[in-house]
């Protein structure tokens, strides 16, 4: 949920990445974090695993600066992937303004992206959203794996709402800055 | 001890959007300067469960109070999780008790988590007392903000305002 503090001029809206382990979504967040102009950024913060895995998210805040007078900002999240870690996704999700759906184009995580996006309607319900009305874009990534999957496939079986839809490369940047800025202005159109 | 939201609560409908006005940013900074006083606490915060800071007062948390108030709001999500697996749904609250430097963190209905800051000179009886009288005065702040959310909102959020954001995502989020 958006905050707007009238008082301190500032908005805040967060942004959750959301994908089965392995699929980018810390390697996003990373291009981001080394790509844009370092004082539009703070520290990324990672709880990770000791073989560097998403163990609780991590977290990427963005100040866009003042616009009108007021300081912008963009909490950006991941969750943590691996199926274990369903209630702690839950935990995470809490309080998002808009979510990046990042895929795994690879042929062989079909059924892993369908089970995640699934699980993700259902988290939403949870936390009394409406995943019909609400920001959400989706990003194929790893468009580079000689097994991934035609975009038309994808498409056809992993976005039925028909949602705004980036081709990535995320290890090389490709694709990154598209997603959050069609993401940001879904969040922003919302407010 | 563990916090968590109830089950209710978290199948309600949230809002899209919470606006704090001037005045009740004054409120609620008046009650976290007096509960910090009282307390004798180093800080005291008001986050919002999404994890956004509505209000910090005290100089030690400060600096990193945005840091603070992504990982608080985490672990009390978290916390409301492993509630439900116990059956659980009234555990409100959460201490972390360090050598130093301990952290109370209390709900404020379903919306806000209020963190007090504080060391070994303060008794956490203390803190728990007064933090529960806070969070009543703060219950009410919260009934205002939400009731004067949609129109304090429609003084900001204006068709120039939008179009100014998004020429700023365009000229901040390139490759």
């Amino acid at each position: 949920m958006a905050l707007i503090n009238i008082a301190t001029h500032e908005i805040h809206c967060k942004i959750v990445y959301y994908g089965i382990g392995y699929c980018g979504k810390t390697t996003n967040l990373q291009h981001v974090f080394k790509s844009i102009n370092p004082n539009a950024r703070g520290e990324m913060l990672s709880i990770a695993t000791e073989t560097e895995r998403t163990l609780f998210f991590d977290f990427l805040p963005l100040d866009l600066g003042s616009i009108h007078g007021f300081r912008t900002r963009f909490h950006l999240y991941t969750v943590p992937g691996q199926i274990l870690y369903e209630r702690t996704r839950l935990a995470v999700l809490n309080g998002a303004d808009g979510i990046v759906f990042v895929t795994d184009s690879q042929a062989e995580k079909f059924e892993e992206n369908v089970q995640s996006i699934s699980e993700l309607e259902i988290n939403m319900r949870r936390i009394g959203k409406d995943m019909s009305t609400f920001p959400c874009v989706i990003q194929w990534n790893k468009r580079d794996m000689p097994n991934a999957l035609p975009v038309s496939v994808l498409e056809r079986y992993l976005n039925r709402r028909r949602v705004p839809s980036y081709e990535a490369i995320a290890s090389d940047g490709k694709g990154v800055f598209a997603t959050l800025r069609a993401i940001s202005k879904s969040v922003m159109a919302q407010l | 001890m563990l916090g968590a939201y109830t089950e209710g609560g978290a199948s309600m409908e949230q809002l899209t959007n919470l606006v704090i006005s001037d005045r009740e940013l004054a409120s609620i900074s008046t009650l976290l300067m007096k509960l910090m006083n009282d307390t004798h606490a180093t800080s005291a915060m008001l986050i919002d469960k999404s994890g956004q800071v509505v209000a910090v007062q005290g100089t030690g948390s400060r600096r990193n109070a945005t840091t603070l108030g992504a990982l608080l709001a985490g672990v009390f999500s978290s916390s409301r999780e492993v509630a439900k697996l116990l059956d659980e749904k009234d555990f409100r609250n959460i201490f972390q008790q360090g050598v130093q430097e301990n952290i109370y963190t209390s709900m404020v209905e379903e919306q806000w988590l209020l963190v007090i800051i504080f060391d070994r000179l303060t008794h956490i009886g203390l803190v728990k007392v007064l933090s529960k009288k806070a969070s009543e005065e703060l219950v009410r702040v919260l009934e205002r903000v939400r009731n004067d959310s949609s129109r304090a909102r429609s003084s900001v959020i204006n068709l120039q305002f939008r179009s100014s954001v998004e020429d700023t995502i365009d000229l901040l989020f390139r490759d």
